[in-house]
């Protein structure tokens, strides 16, 4: 073995030792940073969820109108503005609902949204009809699944009457997943009690 | 034969000047900026979506009246129009178009709808002051009288089978403005006459259109449509 | 000119990038890779600059708030200067880019570019894949107009589906409880932040191991890819008979991506920009919603699932085929490259591509949704009518305003959701037609309680109407008797 070597042993050596110290502070770093990204992660991660509420945490009674407003024995449009409306939201604070008068003080509110992919379904008296212009779902005057590819009824929301005021129970896109109901009129997979 | 650099500039140019040009097919014209449904306020394009089908294009060859009689505009006055369009017509099947009776259409596009079909349709003196009968029935009709009247004024087409207006099943379908409507104002496009006939000289008077309607009415039926008539 | 050279100089004594872009410039490529086959990777490339160029100028004025995002389009659409044909160029290049990234991954599929060692620049490249549709679905939303409002409640809608956190994933998605102000900003946060970034980061290292592991050779039948043999044999097709990337097979890359950015500006210039269309109003109920070109066939899909299979599919099948996507390198690494051998991956490539075309197709034109607008604004051909008996002309009436004409087709117009009934006549009998009409049936509503039966039988009379002059419609043997009886009834009462 010639000095040479001997000497890029010791130095090797000596490194070593230094690098581990070097190390050591390096994985402390590393550490640190960890528990501070953990310490940030909460905040960060409470904040990205924060549109995350139980469904009744987004609804509200909300106004429709006089109950005069509402024609007996027909359906029709009606509309509000969401209660959970930002200044910024424009036109899209707007939500529409169908409003069926069956009795003086008995209605049905449905959705506009269709229960297959919740395009807006559009009423049609003549027919009696509820039509999708998405895929062909098509729903009877109380809602019940008619044809199509909807696998029930309208979505609807409960509703009271205060003071003369047809009020219903609203605030959040109804989508197979949240508390719209089911309509439970007979069997929905197409026998329909309808009633118009 | 250009030379090359010339001819390369010559393109660059071009393309500079195609790249600046406003007038290029795909301009998006300032007309297609999309309208809310319910500001659309052509005539053209509400009747388009709105009445044609049954109608028909241009206000004839329709399954329903033809709007586009002259004859027809210059009987029916606005208000009628307006609350026919708005609220349905009771006895038949023209549906309520007004956003308060459940319609689609605001009372803006109702009245534009009437206002076009009158600037597209009328024609000045078309009844050529020869006294119509009036658009509403103004005395009480006598169906037995009308029954003579239609024998000898409509059945000649009438009576074929084929043109057969007393079936209870189609009479169950038009009301009795409709049916006075088309007495009087005709319906040229399928080569219906007007009150004064085929028969020049010899109009019907506004009593015998009433009672022609009376009589019609009275051949109503209380249980209509019942399959395997034989005289449809 | 030796000014030049001085800056030159000084810029590269600091930068030191001539080393690196001279070996990735220079480095050997298999001779037959110098193929127009080989561009749509660098033509997806330059799109994805193409985009990012154009994105940026549009956010110079676009809005993203749901408030005043759409009337900011039409200020870019009408009232600024070629607003138009930028909004056009980023509109055409995405439908470009989504095109050029499927043919790159077609080309790549069928050359067996996948296998040992690319499995990793494969797996990087589908996840590109997935970030263009996503970047194509966002760009979508933040068009807010009212196919975009609806699209998102189709998203929303879908999203719901999936069990347990569905609800909470509704939510995530919109923001809030309903498509709104806060379903826009986290759209452009995606769109404009979050994707691109990711898109940039994944299309760097795509590259760069493009570079590294060098460009997929031609493939021969017979010559099998082994992973012991492999690197070796990569390394003397390059080294021996290879040709330096730049220029041999360069320059097709340089045209070709020009050629296609030019293809972009002529569709721009011609064809112009998408939409918007009318406002995202959720109060404006007249509209017919429709996705862009390139989820039109997921939206075929949908309308043809049965109901039963509808939510199994939607939620699983992607999922399989982002996990067959991601697993076919690590199952097929070693063997044949050439598509002479490779029968399977033909026949799969063809059929998706079928399946594909077929189900955009039929989208484009909805043969499954109502025509909400047949019944009052699509007239009953006038040859039906010209002759009819008043009976049949209020059949008309009756089939155009009991909305019939907006699931049935007449003389070619109307809706084709239901059977075309110009010539219904010689298929059902008058009992069957009346039966059809009150019962429905076979995805048909019944409308028994709304039509009085005066307005059945005229219906039915008109329809009834409805045969070629040279067939005769159908008849029921029993209806004759039931005639004839009638006959001999009333004769018989008579005397």
């Amino acid at each position: 073995m010639s000095y040479d070597v001997v000497m890029k042993n010791e130095q090797q050596e000596g490194e070593k030792l230094t690098v581990s110290r070097r190390w050591l502070l390096l994985y402390a770093g590393v550490a640190f940073n960890g528990l501070v990204g953990l310490a940030l992660a909460t905040p960060v991660i409470r904040y990205l969820l924060s549109p995350v509420k139980r469904d009744a945490a987004y609804k509200s009674w909300i106004t429709l109108g006089p109950v005069a407003d509402f024609p007996l024995g027909e359906t029709r449009l009606a509309t509000f503005i969401n209660p959970f409306r930002k200044p910024w939201d424009g036109e899209t604070a707007g939500v529409t609902c169908y409003v069926r008068r069956i009795a003086a003080a008995q209605f049905q509110v449905f959705a506009v949204n269709c229960a297959h992919l919740g395009c807006p379904v559009r009423w049609f008296p003549q027919s009696q009809l509820f039509m999708c212009p998405c895929h062909g779902g098509a729903y009877y005057a109380d809602g019940a699944r008619a044809s199509g590819p909807p696998e029930r009824g309208l979505f609807t929301y409960d509703y009271k009457i205060s003071d003369g005021q047809l009020q219903i129970h609203a605030g959040q896109m109804p989508t197979l997943s949240n508390t719209a109901k089911l309509v439970t009129i007979g069997n929905v997979k197409g026998k329909s009690q309808c009633t118009g | 034969m250009m030379p090359p650099p010339i001819l390369v500039s010559a393109a660059c140019v071009f393309i500079l000047l195609l790249s600046g040009c406003n007038d290029a097919p795909g301009y998006p014209k300032t007309s297609a900026e999309v309208l809310r449904p319910q500001d659309q306020l052509s005539f053209d394009i509400l009747y388009r979506q709105n009445c044609s089908a049954c109608h028909g294009a241009d206000g004839q060859n329709g399954a329903a009246i033809d709007l586009g009689n002259p004859e027809y505009q210059a009987l029916v006055d606005d208000r009628s129009l307006r609350k026919w369009i708005s609220g349905g017509m009771p006895g038949t099947q023209m549906p309520a178009f007004a956003i308060s009776m459940g319609g689609t259409l605001t009372d803006s596009q109702i009245d534009a709808i009437v206002l076009g079909m009158r600037n597209t349709w009328s024609q000045r003196a078309v009844l050529g002051g020869r006294n119509a009968p009036p658009y509403a029935q103004d005395q009480k009709g006598d169906a037995l009288r009308g029954k003579e009247q239609y024998n000898t004024d409509c059945a000649s087409c009438h009576r074929a089978s084929k043109q057969q207006v007393t079936s209870p099943d189609y009479l169950a379908l038009v009301s009795d403005q409709a049916l006075r409507s088309i007495i009087i104002a005709g319906r040229p496009d399928i080569g219906h006459p007007d009150w004064r006939g085929d028969k020049p000289g010899s109009p019907l008077s506004a009593q015998d259109v009433t009672d022609i309607v009376a009589y019609l009415g009275s051949s109503r039926s209380a249980t209509p449509g019942q399959p395997y008539r034989r005289d449809r | 000119m030796h000014r030049i050279k001085e800056i030159y100089k000084w810029l590269e004594a600091r930068l030191q990038l001539e080393g690196p872009l001279k070996d990735a410039a220079l480095h050997p490529v298999p001779r037959n890779t110098a193929s127009w086959w080989y561009v749509f990777g660098s033509a997806a490339f330059t799109l994805l600059f193409l985009q990012i160029v154009t994105g940026i100028l549009l956010a110079l004025v676009y809005v993203p708030s749901a408030g005043e995002a759409w009337s900011s389009l039409n200020v870019l659409n009408h009232q600024l200067e070629l607003g138009w044909f930028l909004r056009a160029m980023h509109g055409w290049g995405s439908n470009f880019m989504v095109a050029v990234v499927l043919v790159h991954m077609a080309q790549v599929f069928m050359f067996g570019s996948y296998k040992y060692p690319r499995e990793l620049t494969w797996v990087l490249g589908v996840f590109l894949l997935l970030m263009t549709l996503g970047m194509a679905f966002t760009g979508q939303v933040l068009r807010f107009d009212q196919d975009a409002y609806w699209g998102l409640g189709i998203g929303a809608s879908i999203t719901s589906r999936i069990p347990i956190v569905g609800g909470s994933l509704v939510h995530l998605l919109l923001g809030g409880p309903i498509i709104a102000g806060a379903t826009l900003s986290r759209f452009f946060a995606l769109h404009v932040f979050v994707v691109p970034g990711s898109m940039l980061l994944f299309a760097s290292l795509h590259v760069w191991m493009v570079l590294k592991l060098g460009i997929n050779e031609w493939p021969m039948p017979g010559r099998i890819v082994r992973r012991s043999t492999y690197l070796q044999e990569y390394h003397d097709l390059t080294h021996k008979e290879g040709a330096p990337f730049v220029p041999v097979a360069f320059w097709k890359d340089v045209i070709f991506s020009g050629a296609v950015i030019a293809a972009v500006a002529v569709c721009a210039f011609v064809f112009g920009p998408y939409g918007p269309s009318g406002q995202p109003d959720p109060n404006i109920v007249q509209t017919v919603p429709k996705p862009d070109f390139f989820f039109l066939w997921i939206y075929a899909a949908l309308a043809y699932l049965p109901p039963s299979m509808e939510t199994p599919f939607i939620l699983i099948a992607p999922v399989i085929g982002i996990a067959i996507l991601l697993g076919l390198p690590f199952y097929a690494s070693e063997g044949e490259k050439s598509w002479y051998r490779r029968p399977v991956a033909v026949i799969v490539l063809c059929t998706v591509a079928i399946s594909w075309g077929v189900l955009t197709h039929l989208a484009t034109f909805t043969p499954w949704s109502p025509h909400m607008n047949a019944w009052s604004g699509d007239p009953v051909p006038p040859r039906y009518l010209h002759d009819a008996t008043p009976l049949v002309r209020q059949g008309a009436v009756v089939f155009q305003s009991k909305q019939c004409r907006n699931c049935h087709a007449v003389g070619g117009v109307g809706g084709q959701r239901g059977p075309t009934l110009d010539s219904i006549a010689t298929r059902m009998t008058e009992d069957q037609m009346i039966r059809q009409v009150l019962q429905g049936g076979g995805n048909m509503p019944a409308y028994g309680k709304n039509l009085p039966p005066p307005e059945v039988t005229a219906l039915v009379t008109f329809l009834e109407t409805l045969h070629p002059p040279n067939e005769p419609p159908a008849v029921d043997g029993s209806q004759k008797e039931v005639q004839t009886s009638q006959i001999v009834a009333s004769s018989g009462s008579k005397k």
